[in-house]
């Protein structure tokens, strides 16, 4: 299979995918109950300015034909206004999905590390305290919420030692933020050539980014664990220790086999978290996307939401697509 | 196939008694207390109104945020609620809509898979019907998770019954694809085929041989499901989606104490999230005992160990 024909095809799906995903949701938070007109103009609007309010809005029109006009605004780059925030969606997004990504990117990085390495030994040691505390540990991780986990985190580091900063923004309000270019604070930093500012926000960091890894790494060392199981039983690696390889090569070897289903997980778990880091993000006063489109679902706020829900099904399509290329790069059967 | 027969021992030709499983439970402690667990909340539960020192939503002003010592165990909230009193109360609600969410999900996934499984092969207007049904899960599957059930929450109204059903829409995919799976796979065995050359109609043949023959993955992932379900009541609560305050509910008494924890006042948050986190444990370690005893061949070995066990002591 060649490469350019496979991800042209893939592309193919791509947009009909992304018009039924936005068109469910434009249902969806149409279907929430709360005017958005008399939201925004407040219990003693009169009549008329309503009705001014909502042919501006284009809510006069049917769903069908809203829809419409969202779909063309789209295409056109314009995701409209957070009547909230009063700013563009997209402004808000570019300054809000970055942070998420940030945090979600560095957890995930963290939870890799964890997970990888106990995986690898559990499978490897399969009897003995090892293999019994990977195990509790990949079912605790699953079992603890992570919102709570973070307030503990904060109780200790924050409340007790005093060591993490307070729990409230990438960065102290004292600090100038550098000039935004890619949107992650430590990027920026560096580019701008500020060492005080990159140290405060990698700061901030600390705690979200802890809590992130420590609860995903339970099902990143669940995968890496099984997987490799299996491969160190399969013929291979029985072959392999016939013919005298060293235990380490073998485990090395059934790893690298195992690879491409840990890589699944990760995938996985990065477009659930785009949106699933919010209760992390709200205790951390984050200011992140998925905060965003919650704040629009609980407020009847339509183009938050929808400009979230294609944000990150844009993302996840391109994540998807990334780890297609990445099974090409680890798995020589898929060449 | 006798050969195998007689090297079952003795122990496993009981299998599905209470002799079996006790020994299962002794050379598997960690099931052991995962059932403690969710018996231990089941009751706790059950006898909350005489097991709980204070009514769960009595508010005394003048006991706010006292630290857990005598009378108050776990000490009070900020508004003077006893801590201890509400997490024994929590579950009620915390497991309630878990259980009906997760079974309601269960029974109409399960039902569509099973449908989609046997039909998919079909040709015509079935099969055409099958692959609407998984396109429309694609497409659901596709939304964030978290989000999508705070809409579901925010479309049908903030009630325990949206709860529920946002629980059940979320997790319905899971079930969808479970039993569809396992349906195209009996669909091809001998035994259906028998029953349908038999002239047995479609729907007894999916209800007496396709539905019963795929069930142990589905009881396996309910466990599971229910524990996560939990989690996703109380994380709908803490942002404020979910079960509102002052019900006892272990995710609003979290929230509601997340504010004291930044001063030092721990006891209203950590506790009932420690009870949170302990009953998901134990239905996650139920549901791993039930994909253990539910395979066949995963409980031959165990009870091949356990009789080995047993002629060596």
């Amino acid at each position: 299979m060649t490469l350019l024909p496979y991800v042209g095809r893939r592309l193919l799906f791509v947009l009909p995918q992304l018009v039924g995903i936005l068109f469910v949701s434009f249902l969806m938070v149409k279907l929430i109950p709360g005017d958005p007109a008399v939201l925004m103009l407040g219990p003693f609007a009169t009549p008329d300015s309503l009705a001014k309010l909502r042919a501006e809005l284009g809510l006069d029109h049917s769903i069908f034909v809203q829809f419409l006009i969202y779909l063309g605004k789209a295409a056109r780059g314009d995701l409209g206004f957070s009547w909230q925030t009063t700013m563009p969606v997209t402004t808000d997004l570019a300054q809000r999905f970055p942070a998420t990504l940030e945090l979600v990117t560095l957890g995930l990085l963290l939870a890799l590390a964890i997970g990888i390495p106990l995986g690898v030994a559990g499978a490897r040691y399969r009897r003995g305290p090892l293999r019994a505390a990977a195990d509790y540990y990949g079912l605790l991780a699953g079992a603890l919420p992570d919102f709570w986990l973070a307030l503990v985190l904060i109780y200790v580091f924050y409340t007790l030692l005093a060591w993490a900063p307070a729990p409230l923004g990438r960065i102290d309000l004292s600090i100038l933020p550098p000039e935004p270019v890619t949107g992650s604070l430590l990027i920026d930093s560096l580019l701008a050539g500020n060492w005080e500012t990159f140290q405060n926000a990698a700061a901030h960091l600390v705690l979200p980014v802890l809590t992130l890894g420590l609860i995903n790494a339970g099902p990143i060392l669940k995968m890496t664990q099984a997987t490799t199981e299996r491969m160190l039983d399969s013929d291979f690696s029985r072959y392999a220790e016939l013919c005298g390889l060293p235990h380490g090569i073998i485990v090395r070897q059934a790893f690298r086999n195992a690879l491409p289903s840990v890589v699944t997980i990760v995938s996985v778990l990065y477009g659930f978290l785009i949106g699933g880091a919010v209760l992390v993000e709200i205790v951390f006063s984050w200011g992140g996307a998925g905060q965003y489109a919650v704040q629009g679902v609980l407020n009847a706020d339509l183009n938050p939401v929808l400009g979230f829900v294609l944000y990150s099904a844009v993302l996840s399509l391109v994540i998807y697509l990334l780890v297609d290329l990445v099974y090409f790069a680890i798995d020589p059967r898929t060449r | 196939m006798t050969v195998t027969g007689s090297t079952i021992p003795a122990v496993s030709r009981g299998a599905g008694s209470f002799a079996f499983f006790r020994a299962v439970l002794r050379n598997h402690p960690s099931f052991a207390l995962g059932y403690a667990i969710v018996l231990l909340v089941v009751l706790l539960a059950t006898f909350a109104p005489w097991v709980a020192p204070f009514p769960p939503e009595f508010a005394d002003a003048d006991v706010f945020l006292q630290p857990p010592g005598w009378p108050h165990l776990l000490g009070t909230d900020a508004t003077g609620m006893d801590v201890l009193s509400r997490m024994i109360w929590a579950p009620r609600i915390d497991l309630s809509i878990a259980v009906l969410g997760t079974l309601l999900s269960a029974l109409v996934g399960s039902v569509l898979g099973a449908l989609v499984g046997y039909y998919q092969s079909v040709r015509g207007l079935a099969r055409l019907a099958a692959g609407f049904v998984m396109r429309a899960a694609d497409v659901l599957q596709a939304f964030p998770v978290f989000v999508f059930a705070i809409a579901l929450v925010a479309v049908f109204g903030q009630s325990l019954q949206s709860i529920v059903l946002a629980i059940a829409f979320v997790n319905a995919p899971i079930y969808l694809r479970l039993m569809r799976n396992q349906a195209m796979s009996i669909r091809t065995m001998r035994y259906v085929e028998a029953a349908w050359l038999a002239g047995l109609p479609d729907a007894r043949i999916i209800v007496r041989h396709v539905v019963p023959n795929a069930m142990a993955p589905v009881l396996a992932q309910l466990s599971v499901n229910i524990g996560w379900s939990i989690l996703l009541t109380a994380s709908l609560s803490f942002i404020g989606a979910g079960v509102k305050a002052p019900t006892p509910e272990w995710g609003s008494m979290i929230a509601m104490g997340y504010q004291n924890i930044i001063t030092g006042q721990w006891w209203s948050s950590i506790f009932p999230g420690l009870a949170l986190a302990v009953t998901v444990f134990g239905f996650a370690l139920v549901g791993s005992s039930i994909e253990v005893l539910s395979d066949p061949a995963r409980r031959r070995r165990l009870s091949g160990r356990l009789t080995a066990a047993r002629g060596a002591a």
